[in-house]
């Protein structure tokens, strides 16, 4: 029974819980107090990839990722590797394919977020930064929690992206969701019940972790 | 307003209707797709059958059989699973209809030439395509014959598995993988032929094998089926995209 493969889902659910803050943050605040023409039109982007069978985006992310891409032309010319097939490749399919999953969350903790705060912060002298780190930052730690760990559950289970763009290398691509594929298909039942059955418990985990926060904020 | 969500779910109740109403359900390996869309149709004008068919790999359409599928024929693009479901009980005895070749195939001309050994140890080829060694016959195929003249070891570092070997060609005709070890029928279809190929006579022929389930729905079409397979015409269909 070789266990690289739930390894590398779990290194994989943890560079896109650590990352996704940074890209869903800014969309998230851009969404929640963004007043301007397009708006709906960015929401209904950003949410895209969680309405898109996983397949289609991932043959998509691997035409622009692939070599004749844009991404995948440009990322060649400056590191001189092949980004489809790379651990590199995976987490950014995973990143985009989560975006949704982090940005919904943390965009309705925003918008909870009372504006008269704000204000007398803004009144008592703070200056934006200052009231981000101070007001904004804590009040929706819960958002950001909630999203960074239903992010990295769904990144466990993630299949029909990777599949795609990421070509099932043992130790680079593999991961949990495709070996168990691969087990099923080769008719090794016993790997793929084993894999299956560390996997659900980690998962389970996750959810009553955020169930706890969502209780703790209302 | 309420009449015409009537009306789109009244159509969505239809169309799975529309589509069971086939006479014949066919379980084709991948690899056979193109050739299968041909014969379709020319078995339906013959019989005035209607005929439909899934795509997938042979491991998977097993997987589905086992767990009752309504599936008529299984066309696998190996022995292995046709005989192994007559050992079980489940289907009739497996016949032969297909033995299929690989060919090394390239988006990229430059990386075809009468070598096919040359090019997969190019250091230009950087990733090389191939299906899952273990349950797509044709990605054992492919491996056998690197193991037979050598290069498994070196060329291993460079290889990127898809599920089936329509998957590895789609890895290769995207140019994400440089070149890829593909059917000799994805060849013939619309993107096989904007790259180029090299047979790979080192790789042992797949022999594709099929098999009429006991449970079929449609027992008489299947049988039908199955002698249409032995004309001429499919003969010759088989033959213009490479299979013997």
């Amino acid at each position: 029974m070789d266990w690289t493969p739930l390894i590398l889902s779990a290194k994989l659910a943890f560079w896109t819980m650590l990352l996704i803050p940074v890209l869903a943050s800014p969309m998230a605040s851009l969404l929640a107090f963004g007043r301007f023409r397009g708006k709906s039109v960015l929401d209904a982007i950003i949410t895209l990839p969680m309405v898109m069978p996983p397949t289609v985006l991932g043959f998509a992310l691997l035409v622009v990722m692939g070599p004749r891409g844009v991404i995948g032309a440009t990322w060649e010319d400056v590191t001189g590797d092949r980004l489809v097939f790379s651990f590199s490749a995976i987490l950014i399919a995973s990143l985009v394919f989560n975006l949704p999953f982090a940005v919904q969350p943390l965009r309705a903790s925003l918008e909870k977020l009372d504006p008269r705060l704000l204000e007398s912060a803004a009144v008592l002298g703070l200056s934006p930064l200052a009231a981000f780190f101070r007001i904004v930052l804590p009040n929706c730690l819960g958002g950001l929690a909630a999203a960074s760990i239903l992010v990295f559950a769904h990144s466990l289970g993630e299949f029909g992206v990777i599949l795609m763009v990421g070509g099932s290398i043992p130790g680079q691509t593999q991961v949990a969701s495709v070996a168990i594929f691969e087990a099923v298909e080769a008719l090794r039942f016993n790997d793929a019940f084993l894999m299956s059955a560390a996997l659900v418990p980690v998962c389970f985990a996750v959810l009553m972790i955020i169930n706890k926060i969502n209780a703790r904020r209302t | 307003m309420k009449r015409i969500v009537s009306l789109v779910l009244a159509i969505c109740l239809l169309i799975p209707n529309a589509a069971l109403a086939a006479d014949l359900f066919l379980a084709q390996a991948a690899n056979f797709t193109p050739v299968l869309k041909e014969i379709i149709p020319l078995f339906e004008k013959a019989t005035g059958f209607q005929v439909d068919a899934t795509y997938a790999s042979t491991g998977k359409l097993y997987g589905q059989i086992v767990n009752n599928a309504p599936y008529d024929i299984l066309l696998a693009a190996d022995e292995k699973r046709p005989d192994k479901l007559y050992a079980d009980g489940l289907a009739e005895k497996p016949f032969v209809y297909a033995k299929g070749q690989v060919v090394l195939w390239s988006a990229n001309k430059d990386f075809c030439g009468d070598d096919w050994k040359a090019t997969v140890q190019n250091a230009a080829v950087k990733r090389v395509s191939i299906a899952n060694t273990e349950t797509a016959p044709y990605g054992t195929s492919s491996m056998k014959a690197m193991q037979a003249v050598g290069v498994w070891d070196t060329v291993q570092p460079k290889l990127v598995f898809g599920q089936s070997i329509s998957q590895a060609f789609q890895f290769a005709s995207t140019g994400a993988a440089d070149a890829g070890f593909c059917a000799y029928s994805s060849v013939f279809t619309e993107e096989g032929k904007k790259g180029c190929f090299t047979v790979v006579d080192e790789a042992p022929p797949v022999v594709q094998a099929a098999c009429i389930l006991k449970s079929a729905p449609h027992p008489e079409a299947a049988k039908k089926f199955v002698e249409f397979l032995n004309t001429p015409e499919v003969q010759a269909l088989k033959l213009k995209y490479g299979y013997k």
